[in-house]
């Protein structure tokens, strides 16, 4: 089966700055996360990809064709920008039905199909307000109407999550995952891998402008839990926690902090921690306050498999 | 799954690209602030012609009669001043306010031909300016000639100073919209060119007026008479009508094909923030 995206020994220079380097991918119908740190070259790959910009090296094909220079591909793309962007001076609803037109659908159809899923994305009720009015949440899930309104079957979305309120995530999520059950082929870039995690098993992980790792998830999970991960804890009984704590064998290291309601404990296997965290908290009857991942941002992850690959 | 086939039927065509992106622009700056602010601006010649009227009912009869104030209006304020001033901030923004506002990425992920954006964003500015100019135009005259107005021959000046002006925004919005993509000042290099270039380079003697966009617009108008304007020493060289006319449609083709091919050829980075 021919790839919906391909990409050949793709380079983006912004002057002398990498942007991305010798990235070669194919993408296949299904949702497909894009994981990488803030600055990693996922909104440009998402740009090279969406015709935006023009590769410095290398090429990019949509449905076999190349996308730079040929609008007509974009009848069945829709894009999500990571900008928080609008033409403020139209309501939500006029927005979307002139987007929708853009694609040429007649005024009636427009307006049909931009009810349609203003609906769904809660935002029918607020449809007639300016978008200079709008939250951030209301913005976002706006994007995500324009991308997803004229039913394309490649959508691309950069940081969709970004400002939605959980039940809004949840309800994106689910959508997504719909779609690419559908067959559609679904890009989504995030730099929360939960996030991704929820959507999708396959995953291209992006590091410094680099294809750092590719495939399903799983595989990346087990890179990511072999990084010793840092786990605090606050609550009432810091002590008598650090002393069951440390005759674990997941358990690496036990420290505490200068906060006296703290403790933080290393270990490199997080799911098996978790569980026994969860055991002793009913057993000594603690008063949990917090419990953090200091270091578990995706950018501690990628310093961590850098070094050790 | 999509093919190529699917997508053949969907072909970009240029024209229905054009009317698409006009309707937009159109909607949008009728709705705009920078619409309303520039017609409010348009309502002064309006109330200079009221004035001017004014004072000739309440102290008697005019040194001045009302067409030549109105010629003097048509030179001083709409082909010096208003004209230039709209058609810079509106040509200039057909790309640029894209890029800074950072709405670009909605527009070039449609089915639309990429040089339909310049050509249907161009044409709803220049609709809009014209139709603004034309309003303040034909209020101007209607007051100035209040006396005339049943006569049907001056009706015929107002048609052709209106086709003028409109020429005008034409040809100025093509220029602007070409200095819109090319630099990122472009209103400063615009108002540079403007109020300097077009206001000095037409009062040089010969064929160093022919440079200024504004000597073929006023070439289509009946020379004035220089009694109000003894100071000057160069006087207009006209070119003759119907090549002026080529001239400025030349320059609306010219440039307006170079901001497309431009604009189709350029990438522009949009910050991420």
């Amino acid at each position: 089966m021919n790839p919906v995206v391909e990409t050949k020994n793709l380079s983006k220079y912004y002057g002398n700055v990498l942007g991305l380097s010798d990235v070669s991918v194919e993408i296949h119908p299904g949702v497909v996360g894009l994981l990488g740190p803030n600055g990693a070259g996922k909104s440009t790959f998402l740009k090279l990809i969406t015709g935006q910009l023009k590769p410095s090296l290398g090429q990019v094909c949509v449905f076999g064709q190349k996308i730079w220079n040929n609008p007509q591909l974009f009848a069945d793309i829709g894009y999500c920008p990571e900008t928080d962007a609008f033409f403020e001076d139209l309501s939500g609803w006029q927005f979307l039905t002139w987007m929708l037109q853009l694609h040429h659908f007649s005024a009636c159809q427009a307006e049909e199909k931009a009810n349609e899923v203003l609906g769904f994305l809660h935002l029918a009720e607020d449809k007639d307000r300016l978008i200079r009015s709008y939250s951030r949440g209301m913005r976002q899930r706006l994007k995500i109407a324009q991308a997803i309104a004229h039913d394309p079957q490649l959508i691309i979305l950069d940081e969709p999550l970004n400002g939605l309120d959980p039940l809004g995530r949840r309800k994106v999520i689910k959508y997504i995952r719909k779609m690419g059950e559908e067959g559609r082929t679904v890009i989504v870039s995030s730099h929360v891998l939960p996030e991704i995690e929820a959507m999708t098993k396959k995953i291209i992980l992006i590091h410094q402008g680099k294809i750092f790792a590719s495939g399903n998830i799983h595989y990346i999970r087990e890179l990511i839990d072999s990084h010793p991960h840092i786990i605090s804890i606050k609550c009432n009984q810091v002590r008598d926690l650090a002393a069951a704590l440390i005759k674990a064998e997941e358990v690496i290291k036990v420290f505490f902090t200068p906060d006296p309601q703290e403790v933080q404990i290393e270990t490199r296997q997080r799911d098996v921690f978790f569980d026994r965290l969860q055991k002793l908290i009913l057993e000594l009857d603690l008063n949990v306050e917090a419990i953090t991942s200091p270091d578990d941002n995706l950018q501690a992850v990628f310093d961590y498999l850098i070094g050790e690959k | 799954m999509s093919s190529l086939a699917h997508l053949e039927k969907k072909k970009t065509l240029f024209f229905p690209s054009v009317r698409d992106i006009f309707k937009f622009y159109f909607f949008l700056g009728l709705n705009s602030r920078r619409s309303r602010l520039f017609l409010l601006s348009s309502i002064v010649p309006i109330v200079i012609a009221a004035i001017f009227k004014g004072s000739q009912i309440l102290y008697g009869q005019p040194r001045f009669s009302g067409l030549f104030i109105y010629s003097n209006m048509i030179m001083m304020f709409f082909l010096h001043f208003l004209i230039l001033i709209m058609t810079l901030f509106f040509g200039s923004s057909v790309c640029r306010e894209e890029v800074d506002g950072s709405t670009l990425p909605y527009l070039v992920t449609r089915p639309l031909h990429k040089m339909a954006f310049i050509v249907g964003k161009y044409a709803a500015s220049t609709l809009l300016v014209g139709l603004t100019v034309t309003f303040s135009l034909a209020i101007c005259f209607l007051i100035l000639n209040l006396t005339q107005l049943g006569e049907g021959g001056i009706y015929k000046v107002l048609a052709r100073d209106a086709g003028v002006l409109f020429l005008g925004v034409m040809s100025y919005m093509a220029l602007f919209t070409f200095l819109g993509i090319i630099l990122k000042k472009a209103i400063f290099f615009g108002l540079l060119f403007s109020f300097g270039w077009e206001n000095i380079i037409q009062y040089f003697p010969g064929q160093t007026q022919r440079f200024a966009v504004v000597h073929y617009l006023k070439s289509l108008l009946p020379a004035m008479t220089q009694e109000g304007f003894p100071f000057l020493l160069f006087r207009l060289e006209p070119t003759p009508l119907a090549q002026s006319i080529l001239t400025l449609l030349g320059i609306v083709i010219f440039f307006l094909g170079l901001s497309c091919a431009l604009y189709a050829w350029k990438e522009f980075i949009i910050d991420s923030k």
